[in-house]
């Protein structure tokens, strides 16, 4: 065998590696990261800073959850920087590295994203609200000071959503 | 004449504001409620009724879904139950409320998982009567229809670490005499697609 062919040979490989490597890294850097909270989490998660926060609960099962999501990216780059925008998944530990971060990326949500492992389901939906069945998605919009000013339990209509934040981010409100 | 009706409005108007949107349904039909007799066609068309189909020791009424990845899970949990309760007679009755559902679904649904009726609830009549807005969601009755129970299974919808039986300790307490501990759970599940929505 010729040296050339060796040496052509091994570049080819060493570069296909290199594009290889480099999809690789690059798809691991696009999902994003989901944090794990419990009960003691979601407290800490639901309470706002200094700006209005809104929250939607999901999971990747949920249908109508994925169908409204296209909406929320929409909100959070409408009024990124004016309010806090979360979500939080109630799909299984399992999907945090899988499922979850995929459907996101998918998305191009960039909103931080959480897990909820609940130490006690019921407890934790009594906390985020008395009226929640725990039927999702669920959408809360609360004000700087933490009052709740919009519940929504089901897909949600994007101009509603936008309605109630505007009202909340007018001067006087 | 018109400055009265002017203030009489207004006054409204200003209720309506502080009073904002009507509660959701979840917490209407509470524990201690009576529920009339109810009658729907099953997944062949044959009516069925509350009175006709409860046990003895009352019934369950459970929402289901044919396609709630969460009601998947808990379908063999849910036949178990209703076997072992049959027995003891407190019958199992799903209902299906799903408007987006097809009646071609959800009878082939039900035909594969479940051992008991599962009833149609077109236009979501008796979702609305009971404010069921999850899936899987039972409650229980007693053989007067009063509810006893209401809410989640059991605490862990994957069924790998159950900690509380909710529904089976309500049955439990109930068939023994004793007061229920806990009358009502909630836990994550699908929401009933209502018509309209």
């Amino acid at each position: 065998m010729k040296l050339e062919t060796v040496i052509g040979g091994a570049v080819l490989l060493l570069s296909l590696a290199v594009v290889c490597a480099a999809q690789v890294s690059s798809a691991a850097r696009k999902l994003p990261s989901i944090k794990q909270i419990d009960n003691n989490g979601l407290r800490k998660a639901l309470t706002p800073s200094r700006k209005p926060l809104l929250v939607n609960f999901w999971a990747t099962w949920c249908d109508p959850c994925r169908e409204e999501f296209p909406d929320l990216v929409k909100l959070d780059a409408e009024y990124k920087g004016k309010i806090d925008f979360i979500t939080i998944s109630l799909d299984e530990l399992s999907e945090i590295g899988r499922d979850v971060p995929k459907f996101l990326a998918d998305m191009k949500a960039g909103m931080p994203a959480y897990l909820l492992k609940a130490q006690d389901d019921d407890a934790a939906i009594a906390f985020v609200s008395k009226e929640w069945s725990g039927a999702l998605p669920l959408t809360i919009l609360y004000d700087a000071s933490g009052k709740q000013i919009y519940y929504r339990q089901g897909k949600v209509k994007i101009e509603t959503v936008r309605a109630q934040i505007d009202k909340i981010l007018t001067p006087g409100n | 004449m018109f400055r009265t009706t002017f203030v009489f409005f207004t006054i409204l108007t200003l209720f309506a504001f502080v009073l904002g949107p009507a509660p959701t349904l979840a917490a209407d039909f509470a524990v201690g409620s009576t529920v009339e007799n109810f009658s729907l066609p099953d997944t062949n068309g044959k009516v069925q009724s509350l009175n006709d189909l409860k046990g003895k020791n009352g019934s369950v009424v459970v929402f289901l879904s044919a396609q709630c990845p969460v009601v998947k899970g808990y379908n063999e949990r849910i036949n178990q139950l209703a076997a072992e309760y049959a027995a003891k007679g407190i019958t199992f009755i799903g209902i299906n409320s799903n408007s987006t559902e097809s009646l071609d679904w959800v009878k082939s649904h039900a035909a594969e998982n479940y051992k008991f009726p599962v009833l149609i609830d077109k236009g979501n009549v008796l979702a609305d009567k009971l404010s069921a807005t999850v899936t899987p969601e039972a409650y229980y009755f007693d053989a007067k229809n009063v509810l006893l129970y209401r809410g989640a299974i059991d605490n862990d919808r994957s069924g790998k670490a159950i900690t509380d039986n909710y529904l089976k300790v309500a049955f439990d307490s109930a068939l023994s005499g004793k007061v229920i501990a806990k009358t009502s759970a909630h836990a994550f599940g699908c929401s009933i697609k209502r018509v309209g929505e």
